[in-house]
């Protein structure tokens, strides 16, 4: 304090009576034990605080605290040991309430005697490290109430006994238990746990364990989970309504123990209603509660997560097995599809969208899909189905829809570059016959291949449509440099040129064309060499197409699609009305295989027949003849004609594919090998085929074998040596 | 000032101070008087009774609490000690 004029100021104690009455303390105390009795007695009207609290304050002040408190304990002791006489004789359902009165009226005379005692509270307790006077009527009142042999097993019985009661049903007053467990905790967290809490949970544990017993003999697993939900919701709303917050994890551990971790297994197994029979019947509402109850336990939702997991692995694995499905591409892939909406419905509605339950669910897939050789074929197929037709009409974005569905199975793949073998082939088909629907989706199906696996990956497949467009250019151009002198007579040429090496390799065999269109021919190369100066043009008959104009019998005049090997077949019978196989095959030069195929369409599909043949039948023999159909009728003008389409592929061309991965892969393997022995210059051979696995495991699942027979390979030719030491480690040399 | 918002202090000679109430709680011991549960004679009659304090002191008191409602905010100081002593002072003022 800043006092600048600084007197000297003495104040004086204040005098005190000098007490000379021997008997001061005992007079003083007997109007004060007085007081505490009436106020027990709910008589406190007639007593001045003032004189109470004056006579303490004097008390202490004059050396008589420690008089004063032990007189207190004594005589708040007393009045309890009465109290509690009469709370044991308190009889059945009054002992609670009489209990809970007392406790009332306890707590009140508690604070007025606290009040009038407060220069005690405030000054001698603390010097003489007493128990302040409210703590002490506490533990007063539990040492001679609630630890009184005749109260505290009555009490805690009675607890638990209204506690199951209202477990089977009944109602019970709610509001009487939550003040007496309250005063339990007023009491002490300790007088809580010791006197009530322990035993509320044994209790609790052992009325759980013989009720799951009963309802998981009796219920399906749906309903068990309802039971147990509505079990452990009710504990959580008795905890709310009279317990301590502090019990709401032990008890719902218990319950979640007893009816939930002790059963987990068997209900997940249960045969007819387990997790299996809520994922097949799409049980969202079950397989949500099983998720959310499950949780709350150790393992329980890897329990869960396994169990699903195994299930889609094995519902997956009948289904790329099933020889039934593999007839059909397009299905297959759309089941495959479906399966993954129906699991991808059920974690997002039922499993909270969980990640290590998507993870599992694409782990089940990849093992799945992968079990078939012939997916990434399939997968190919299914989008050049959707590209040639299932598209058509159908918005932007549900196209982007059902690419991105077909780019999660592709992630799926191991073999990728197999996928890509076939899409290029497939693509290579759409682009070439002009059948594709969108060139928005093809473009945006190659971006999404693109982020996924690289430039290098679709490189070549940009490379097709570059060509497509190049040729587009180059056909104006010529068309434009004939100056117009195409006529009615002369056929339209549209050539496409093609990359080689962009575009899927296929066994070149031409045809002999006819005349007319040789003509034009000649002159398109002669343009393109032209301009292009030292390049070389091939011709790819097997894999044009035509629109022809023929008039049939009645002058009814048909346009007719067909590819470039049925309109040499067809431009034949201009020229004369039979002509046997032979004549044919020699005439065009087609290939025997193809040739077959491409009579069969023309001449023994009902509705497309612009040939006859003799005799009749469904196959094409060596000495069959063709006759022009004269009797050809449609109702369509255009007509087309179509050999059979990207079918999925047969056995031997299967065969051949794959060699031509398994061809492809090699330089991919060899690559990787010397990019990782440059790097780390000695390695030995588990750790090259372990890293080589890891750099080309988002292309394909390269064989073992194959990478040892690529580094043999690769020793031969001095890129590697053996250590001369240890034979297993190889050295790079540069 | 209607009559419940007052209390009245009456000295050890008898004489009587009628001041508000919330005045008067400036005072904790008194605060304690007017508004312990069970209902003491102080706070049934709205009176309190000094028996040791002289009306010199009373009405050194009663400014007091006047003083300390305006200017304190219930915070105490040590004026009122060195104005009075600190038996009064620890007498009325001792808080919970």
């Amino acid at each position: 304090m800043s006092t600048p004029k600084k007197r000297n100021f003495q104040i004086e104690a204040f005098k005190h009576r000098v007490v000379v009455d021997p008997k001061y303390a005992e007079k003083t105390w007997k109007i004060l034990e007085h007081a505490i009795r009436e106020i027990y007695n709910h008589n406190a009207s007639g007593l001045s605080f003032e004189e109470l609290y004056r006579n303490a304050y004097n008390m202490v002040l004059h050396k008589f605290g420690d008089k004063l408190y032990t007189g207190l304990v004594t005589t708040m002791t007393m009045h309890l040991k009465e109290i509690s006489k009469t709370i044991e004789a308190a009889q059945g359902g009054l002992f609670l309430e009489e209990l809970n009165r007392k406790w009332e009226d306890h707590n009140k005379a508690l604070q007025m005697i606290r009040d009038i005692l407060m220069y005690m509270d405030r000054t001698f307790i603390p010097s003489t490290h007493k128990t302040p006077v409210h703590d002490l009527g506490l533990h007063l009142w539990r040492d001679n109430i609630i630890h009184s042999k005749k109260i505290q097993t009555r009490l805690l019985n009675t607890l638990l006994e209204l506690v199951q009661r209202e477990r089977t049903g009944e109602v019970i007053n709610r509001g009487l238990m939550r003040n007496i467990t309250k005063m339990l905790m007023d009491l002490g967290s300790s007088v809580y746990q010791e006197d009530f809490e322990k035993l509320f949970l044994e209790v609790s544990a052992n009325f759980y364990s013989v009720e799951s017993q009963q309802f998981i003999e009796s219920c399906d697993c749906g309903d068990y989970l309802k039971k147990a939900e509505r079990r452990l919701n009710e504990e959580v709303d008795r905890v709310s309504h009279y317990l301590d917050a502090k019990s709401l994890t032990k008890i719902t551990n218990v319950v979640e123990k007893e009816m939930i971790a002790n059963h987990m297994l068997r209900l997940v197994h249960m045969e007819n209603s387990g997790l299996v029979k809520m994922l097949v019947d799409d049980k969202y509402e079950d397989l949500g509660r099983m998720y959310t109850l499950f949780r709350r336990v150790p393992d329980g939702l890897s329990t869960i997560r396994d169990v699903m997991t195994s299930h889609i692995r094995e519902t997956g694995k009948q289904l790329v097995t099933d020889p039934e499905r593999l007839k059909d591409p397009v299905d297959f892939v759309q089941r495959l599809l479906d399966e993954k909406d129906k699991h991808d419905k059920i974690i997002s509605s039922a499993f909270n969208n969980d990640k290590t339950f998507q993870n599992g669910l694409n782990s089940a897939f990849e093992f799945f899909i992968n079990l078939n050789p012939r997916s990434p074929e399939f997968i190919s197929l299914f989008v050049d189905d959707k590209l040639r037709k299932g598209l058509k009409g159908v918005s932007e974005e549900d196209v982007e829809v059902v690419l991105d569905k077909v780019m999660m199975l592709f992630r799926y793949l191991q073999e990728k570059d197999v996928f890509e073998k076939y899409y290029k082939q497939h693509l290579a088909k759409r682009l070439l016959s002009g059948k594709t629907v969108s060139d928005d989706a093809e473009r945006s199906l190659i971006v999404k291949l693109k982020t996924e696996c690289g430039y290098q990956f679709t490189s070549k497949l940009e490379g097709m449509f570059t060509d497509m467009k190049t040729s587009h250019d180059t056909m104006q151009g010529f068309y434009a440099s004939q100056g117009g002198e195409t006529t009615a007579d002369t056929p339209t040429l549209a050539v496409q040129v093609l990359t080689t090496g962009s575009w899927p390799t296929q066994s070149s065999s031409t045809c002999n064309l006819p005349a007319e269109i040789m003509g034009v021919c000649e002159k398109f190369r002669a343009y393109y060499l032209g301009t292009h100066t030292g390049r070389r043009l091939s011709w790819q008959t097997n894999m044009g197409s035509a629109d022809l104009k023929a008039t049939f019998g009645k002058a009814q005049k048909h346009e007719l699609n067909v590819s470039t090997y049925q309109m040499c077949v067809l431009m034949l019978f201009n020229n004369a009305d039979r002509l046997s196989y032979k004549e044919i095959e020699q005439a065009t030069e087609i290939p025997s295989s193809d040739l077959k195929r491409c009579l069969q369409s023309l001449a023994c599909v009902k509705g497309r027949n612009v040939l006859r043949k003799e005799p009749m039948s469904k196959d094409i023999g060596e000495n069959d003849a063709f006759y022009f159909n004269d009797k050809f009728t449609s109702k369509f003008y255009k007509v087309k004609i179509g050999t059979v389409v990207a079918q999925k592929e047969s056995e031997p061309e299967k065969l051949e594919t794959r060699q031509r991965v398994e061809e492809d892969r090699k330089p991919q393997i060899e690559a990787a090998i010397v990019r990782i022995m440059k790097s780390r210059r000695v390695l030995d051979h588990n750790n090259i085929v372990a890293e080589v696995t890891k750099q080309l495991q988002s292309r394909f699942l390269p064989n073992p074998v194959v990478i040892k027979k690529r580094i043999e390979s690769l020793i031969e030719r001095e890129f590697l040596e053996r250590d001369k030491v240890d034979r297993k480690t190889y050295r790079y040399l540069a | 000032m209607k009559k419940e918002e007052t209390v009245k202090l009456i000295s050890a000679e008898g004489f009587e101070f009628v001041i508000s109430k919330e005045a008067a709680m400036v005072s904790q011991t008194i605060r304690n008087m007017l508004t312990s549960p069970g209902g003491f004679a102080e706070s049934q009659r709205g009176e309190v009774r000094f028996p040791e304090i002289s009306t010199v002191i009373l009405e050194k008191i009663c400014q007091y609490f006047y003083w300390s409602l305006q200017f304190v905010n219930g915070k105490e100081t040590d004026h009122f000690s060195l104005l009075l002593g600190c038996n009064f002072h620890e007498y009325l003022m001792s808080r919970r």
